[in-house]
């Protein structure tokens, strides 16, 4: 007889575990305890992030020294590179000075048209803590938070463009989602003035842009920037990526627009967080 | 389970957390990294059975969770099935068979990465079907298993208490 004691309580286990595991996703998915599902979540980022922080300031030496060993030939030569790039791009400073005061010019002009810019907007800089936590997410963590100023729904922005936006905010740090994200959609305009929507499609996947009608005149190469039409989560004029490739199918509304985001999303140091949100 | 065993559990998991955070996340395979909190609960359910196999997937996943981008709750439900499931099917086979739990941490591990994006695609995560999938799948199943072996001892460590293990041993 205690055998079927035993598989009945071993079936009771996995039924109540099932089920709390069910009720926790649909509190989260639901919003119904949001602030008790976020404070969790908050209270484990804030008890982790200096641990993780910790542990990472500990090994990094030690990785770097292992690398540095293996790749000491070719670090020699890239020092070497990098010495020669300097010296190249000391020359061209000085040209560059004169075109960065006529960009300053323009960029002032841009404010007028197009406010707010995100010139006027007051940014952090923050470090990349984390780089895709879940592999079936296109996140990073950033050591900034609300303690910071930092918003749901700010712009983030790296090398070369937008980066994503912050989808999760933390006392001392963020989950900013990338633009190659699934869940990513972010209100763009190309040339002419052509609005559309650009679509993650997964990590490492080029970059979708949707309802450009099979009329509108794209062409690769084309710069893509933030549309910011009224009540659009981002401001305007933040570019993010360019077209890669421009497919038409007879018959089709739209034209298949693909792009290829400006800032390297896998190789993510240094961000800056635009805090729009909090001034729009 | 024991208080102690519980609390051992607890620091175990806590551990494995700060791993995956850190080394384990530096180790890029395609863009994807392993997952070794999946393989807590295929160790306990190799160790100690199906109830204990689901305890410790439901906790580890919960911490997973609490520090992902991702649905909460929904590792804990897959580490609670995968936990579950091997400690059912393996039951005392396993146990006895040596390097067998290697073999069920490859299977089980594939099987709660294929569970995760399928439950996550029916919660609405559609981008959970987009990421390459089989690649996901080796790259996480084929280091949890070459990892099995010491997690399985880590996990025995945790789960028995001293007396059980030296009557094991004795046994031996």
């Amino acid at each position: 007889m205690a055998r079927p004691r035993r598989s009945r309580r071993t079936l009771t286990t996995l039924v109540l575990l099932v089920l709390l595991s069910v009720t926790i996703i649909t509190l989260d998915e639901t919003g119904r305890a949001h602030f008790f599902t976020s404070g969790m979540r908050s209270l484990a980022s804030d008890i982790y992030s200096p641990l993780r922080r910790g542990v990472n300031d500990v090994l990094d030496p030690v990785g770097r020294f292992f690398a540095g060993a293996i790749y000491y030939g070719s670090l020699e030569q890239e020092n070497q590179k990098l010495q020669n790039q300097i010296l190249a791009i000391e020359g061209q400073r000085s040209a560059i000075a004169a075109g960065q005061r006529q960009l300053i010019e323009l960029e002032r002009l841009q404010a007028t048209d197009r406010l707010p810019s995100i010139v006027s907007l007051p940014a952090v800089v923050a470090e990349v803590t984390a780089q895709n936590v879940s592999n079936f997410a296109a996140t990073v963590n950033i050591d900034k938070g609300g303690d910071q100023g930092v918003r749901l729904g700010d712009p983030v922005v790296g090398p070369g463009g937008l980066v994503g936006e912050v989808v999760t905010v933390h006392h001392g740090s963020a989950t900013v989602r990338l633009l190659t994200d699934g869940k990513s959609e972010i209100g763009v305009s190309l040339g002419h003035q052509q609005q559309a929507i650009l679509e993650g499609a997964g990590p490492n996947r080029s970059l979708q842009i949707q309802y450009v009608p099979s009329t509108a005149t794209v062409s690769p190469g084309e710069l893509i920037e933030t549309s910011g039409l009224q009540g659009a989560a981002l401001p305007p004029g933040i570019p993010v990526a360019r077209v890669t490739s421009v497919h038409s199918v007879v018959g089709a509304a739209d034209k298949q627009v693909w792009a290829k985001s400006l800032a390297d999303l896998n190789a993510l140091s240094y961000v800056e967080v635009i805090l729009w949100s909090g001034s729009s | 389970m024991s208080g102690h065993a519980v609390v051992r559990v607890l620091l175990v998991v806590a551990v494995a957390l700060l791993a995956q955070e850190t080394v384990v996340l530096d180790v890029r395979l395609g863009g994807m990294s392993p997952d070794i909190m999946f393989l807590l609960p295929i160790a306990a359910g190799v160790v100690a059975g199906p109830v204990e196999g689901a305890a410790v997937g439901f906790v580890a996943g919960f911490a997973a969770d609490l520090l992902a981008p991702t649905p909460l709750g929904l590792s804990a439900l897959v580490g609670t099935v995968v936990g579950f499931g091997v400690g059912a099917i393996s039951g005392s086979l396993v146990r006895e068979v040596r390097g067998l739990p290697t073999v069920v941490a490859l299977g089980a591990s594939a099987v709660a990465v294929m569970l995760y994006a399928v439950l996550g695609a029916v919660l609405g995560e559609s981008q959970f079907l987009q990421v390459n999938l089989a690649l996901v799948v080796v790259v996480v199943a084929v280091p949890n298993a070459l990892l099995a072996g010491p997690t399985v001892r880590l996990m025995r460590w945790a789960l028995t208490s001293p007396d059980e293990r030296s009557a094991a041993g004795g046994m031996r």
